[in-house]
């Protein structure tokens, strides 16, 4: 059907799609629903990676063991994402397409260098995960292409995710980090950082993670994190309090990490 | 355009609607529309949100896309939003609901410049809705030329004037009908103008008509608490007595009617203190009018007044409770009359010793737990103990069952309950047997649901019309032929229990009450109970007070505070049910919690737009923002509040007061840093 109508909107669980037909906002008209491919939904290892199903439920993650075992920074943001009815109805598929900078699993995949997997009638390609977003709520994604999947190499080291939000739950985010942390190499520490909130798409900061790499100081590592990333201010918040508070999480994880 | 799109039956607007008229907009004569502008009264936009035209069609669907085809072309001009903006034109009102908004006692200027230790600072809280999780809604059903309006209305009365004066009907043609409302908190008290909208379009297209608002609505159509700015300035001897208190508030209202919101009042009688003075200034702007908002005036007022005095209490090095204690007014200094009742002092003793507070050390940053910054605030909770005339009818029936009927509403608060316990009291009948009938403006008249007036109100003459009915009971019992009654006089029988029996005989000797109906074929008895306020109010001061106590939790990563604990300890009157009244006092901490850290609507100063219409972008708290909230009473009855013994004020809005202040208090000995400005948003912390 997306061969012959490449425009239709694809959806599944229609947390952000109903949003926008409520805000009047919703410019497409015609759609696909994928919500009963149950293919779509598995989440299993796949050589050596985690293979996770668009149309895997945030619940389905949270109660996933392998989810919980191999990347359980996922199934914190899961448990992050609206109240119970919206974690039952949206799906990572959805989050990734939606592609709005606030997305809660965003960082969670950005820092594990996660790959989404694209399909088309004439095939299959895979996308690394920081090339997915062009810019605001945009992505490589075509006409007639569908996320069918989003794979997840094994992560070595620790993992962080914290989410700031307007209120203690079912808040949209201020700022949202997760991390990496890999285990010391000679002077510095391989480390993986990603942050949403605090720029037009989820963004990486390898200046920061290089930075973390040669073994700067924490205070180091946090100027440049708070030079790296370009917040705005908005409704929900501040760009000082997102620079701040950036550098705040990061040296919780790393120096929290570094305990343990 | 519109007018010929699928399904359309009619667009109604400026150019052809009905002559509509402008009511009275007299709060104590029951004609209250929220604004007194009427709906497409003339082609000028006064506020973004106005409405501009109603389309009915024959599906919701069909009526916004026809509403996405209607044209409208504006001359625009540029919008006065910020009060910064206004100020220059700021004027002083007169009244507010007939207080006085400018009151001076004493000479403050002289107090202040002598005083030993002096604070001054501005507070500032923003613009807030109410929004209950029900929207407003009407259906309009005509009947020839009567009018039946199913309403989600706090006041069935005010509403059936309102509208009759609009229409330009006899206010008997009209029915208003708001049996159950999802919360309301003021935003329902007054008529907008989405209800005279939906009886204008059921009229034009000559059959029932649905309107409902959408939350993007709520935040335009129905009010909101104004922009308050508030200058308070305190002077205090080195022992901690008030010599001045100086409270300058400037508000907002709008272009088309006039609503203060009164945060000064409070600080005339709240504290002893011989010199006072109280003023008001509004401004006008381009935003729809503001209206109540649970403890309006209250709300905002004391967040001011009690930072204010939590400021004071550091400049004197003084426990904040010993400073309030030490400032008690022991009569109303600005009625210059006796309390009718008043234990505030053991509010703050019941609630300090439940909270802990003698374990505070009031060093800010003093009291930590881990990295976490641990703070205890508190502050004075108070709200006017206002009572009016309100009617009920107990009606006994013969298959056992009472009805239990008045105008007055339930917005949630449990009057339904309230009501039943009262009549199952007096009747000693099971309270099952009950069924209370209220929401209709053909019951007997009742207040607004609002001022936390209905228990005083309502209670009383429910009591007295059980009574009534019982009293009557009595009466037909004797004449009842061939019974244990023979010859007896009315007062020679007992109604009590269920059971009529003749005075000094065991119950069993006697008739159940709706036998006594079947053998006298009567369908029913009806009492009638009527109360209104009295010379007391002359004679006293009506007004509840409470404590509020809050810990918060500050991460100073983030910036964040989270409410850990809450003990509020209220003086309301008599307790008439300790469930409903302990939820009042949750929902008043939840809300107040709200107030101090979230809620804020947003507006694009460039066009008066609302930037935060949604739920998503205006925050209101959630289970997890508080955790353990302890709801205390005094539970004594107020002997003067009513002549019926029941001695029980509202507590609708007192609960929601110092709720604010006590957080920003807590954050303040949490982390040292005052803020001034609601909602205590992390951004102002970091």
């Amino acid at each position: 059907m997306l061969r012959d109508e490449p425009t239709l909107t694809p959806l599944a669980g229609c947390t952000d799609l109903y949003v926008a037909l409520n805000f009047g906002t919703l410019k497409d008209t015609r759609f696909l629903d994928l919500w009963r491919l149950d293919r779509l939904r598995k989440i299993e290892l796949r050589g050596g990676a985690l293979s996770i199903g668009a149309l895997a439920t945030f619940t389905d993650l949270i109660r996933s063991t392998l989810v919980r075992k191999r990347l359980p920074m996922l199934a914190a943001a899961a448990r992050d994402v609206g109240g119970v009815q919206i974690q039952n109805r949206g799906t990572i598929g959805g989050n990734v397409a939606n592609a709005s900078p606030a997305g809660d699993t965003l960082p969670v995949l950005a820092a594990a260098d996660a790959v989404v997997v694209l399909q088309q009638a004439g095939g299959i390609r895979r996308v690394p995960f920081d090339g997915f977003y062009t810019g605001y709520r945009q992505t490589v994604r075509r006409p007639g292409e569908l996320i069918v999947g989003i794979e997840i190499p094994p992560v070595r080291g620790r993992q962080f995710f914290r989410k700031v939000g307007t209120r203690a739950a079912q808040a949209i985010s201020k700022i949202v980090m997760a991390g990496i942390l890999g285990p010391a190499t000679g002077s510095g520490r391989t480390a993986r950082i990603a942050l949403g909130s605090v720029a037009p798409t989820v963004v990486r900061v390898p200046r920061t993670e290089a930075a973390l790499a040669s073994g700067a100081s924490i205070e180091a590592v946090q100027r440049t994190l708070m030079e790296e990333i370009a917040p705005i201010d908005d409704l929900r918040s501040t760009a000082e309090y997102r620079r701040r508070v950036a550098a705040n999480l990061l040296a919780r994880f790393v120096c929290g990490a570094s305990r343990g | 355009m519109a007018e010929k799109a699928p399904g359309v039956l009619a667009v109604i607007h400026h150019g052809n609607a009905p002559t509509l008229y402008r009511p009275d907009n007299d709060f104590m004569s029951a004609s209250k529309p929220g604004e007194a502008r009427v709906v497409f009264e003339d082609d000028r936009v006064h506020y973004s949100g106005q409405y501009v035209a109603i389309i009915v069609a024959e599906t919701l669907e069909q009526a916004r896309y026809a509403a996405e085809l209607v044209q409208v072309s504006y001359a625009v001009e540029d919008p006065t939003i910020e009060t910064d903006a206004a100020l220059d034109s700021a004027y002083l009102p007169d009244e507010f609901f007939g207080e006085k908004l400018t009151t001076t006692r004493g000479d403050p200027d002289v107090a202040l410049s002598r005083a030993a230790v002096t604070h001054a600072a501005t507070y500032t809280t923003p613009i807030e809705h109410h929004n209950p999780i029900e929207p407003s809604a009407s259906v309009a059903v005509w009947n020839g030329d009567e009018l039946t309006l199913y309403e989600t209305t706090q006041w069935v009365a005010g509403a059936r004037k309102t509208v009759a004066q609009t229409l330009g009907m006899p206010e008997e043609k009209i029915h208003i009908v708001s049996p159950f409302i999802g919360g309301g908190f003021g935003c329902k008290g007054f008529v907008w103008p989405h209800s005279i909208l939906s009886a204008v379009a059921a009229k034009r297209v000559n059959r029932p008509v649905k309107l409902n608002l959408t939350r993007k609505h709520m935040f335009s159509a129905c009010g909101h608490r104004s922009e308050t700015k508030q200058y308070v300035q305190l002077g205090a001897e080195r022992n901690g007595r008030l010599v001045a208190i100086d409270h300058d508030t400037v508000v907002q209202t709008s272009m088309v009617d006039e609503f203060v919101e009164a945060c000064g009042n409070t600080s005339r009688f709240l504290y002893s203190c011989p010199n006072v003075r109280v003023r008001h200034r509004a401004v006008r702007v381009n935003v729809a009018t503001p209206t109540p908002m649970r403890a309006p005036g209250e709300n905002p007022g004391l967040f001011a007044l009690e930072s204010a005095l939590d400021e004071l209490a550091y400049l004197l090095n003084m426990d904040p409770v010993e400073l309030r204690i030490v400032n008690h007014a022991d009569v109303n200094e600005q009625a210059r009359r006796p309390w009718s009742s008043k234990y505030l002092k053991e509010c703050y003793r019941m609630g300090a010793e439940r909270f802990g507070w003698a374990k505070r050390a009031p060093q800010p940053g003093s009291m930590r737990d881990g990295n976490v910054l641990v703070g205890w605030g508190m502050a004075t909770a108070t709200y006017p103990g206002i009572r009016s005339p309100g009617a009920a009818k107990v009606r006994l029936l013969q298959d056992g069952h009472v009805d239990v009927v008045s105008a007055t509403q339930d917005m949630g608060g449990g009057t339904y309950t309230t009501m039943a316990q009262i009549a199952a009291d007096v009747m000693g009948i099971a309270i099952e047997r009950i069924r209370t009938v209220l929401g209709d403006s053909l019951l007997p008249p009742a207040p607004v649901s609002g001022g936390s007036m209905t228990t005083a109100s309502i209670l009383p003459a429910t009591r007295k019309a059980a009574q009534d009915a019982l009293s009557k009971l009595r009466h037909l019992a004797a004449t009842m032929p061939a019974s244990p009654f023979t010859n007896r006089r009315p007062d020679d029988i007992v109604a009590e229990g269920g059971r009529v029996f003749p005075k000094g005989a065991h119950p069993s000797s006697g008739l159940p009450y709706e036998d006594v109906l079947k053998r006298t074929n009567q369908t029913e008895i009806e009492g009638e109970g009527y109360t209104e306020p009295g010379p007391e109010r002359d004679k006293y001061a009506f007004q509840s007070f409470g404590a509020q106590f809050v810990e918060v939790r500050v991460d100073p990563e983030i910036a964040k505070v989270q409410i850990s604990r809450v003990v509020s300890a209220f003086d309301v009157g008599k307790i008439v049910n300790a469930k409903t009244a302990r939820s009042q006092g949750y929902s008043g901490v939840v809300m107040g919690v709200g107030v101090a850290l979230m809620e804020h609507t947003v507006y694009d100063s460039r066009d008066g737009s609302i930037i935060t219409s949604n739920l998503a972008d205006y925050a209101i708290p959630v289970n997890a923002d508080t955790r353990s909230i302890d709801i205390l009473f005094v539970d004594k009855p107020d002997p003067f509040i009513d002549s019926d013994g029941l001695g029980a004020r509202g507590l609708g809005e007192i609960t929601v007061t110092g709720v604010a202040p006590a957080v920003a208090n807590a954050v303040y000995h949490a982390t040292g840093r005052r803020i001034r400005d609601l909602p205590i948003t992390p951004d102002k912390l970091l």
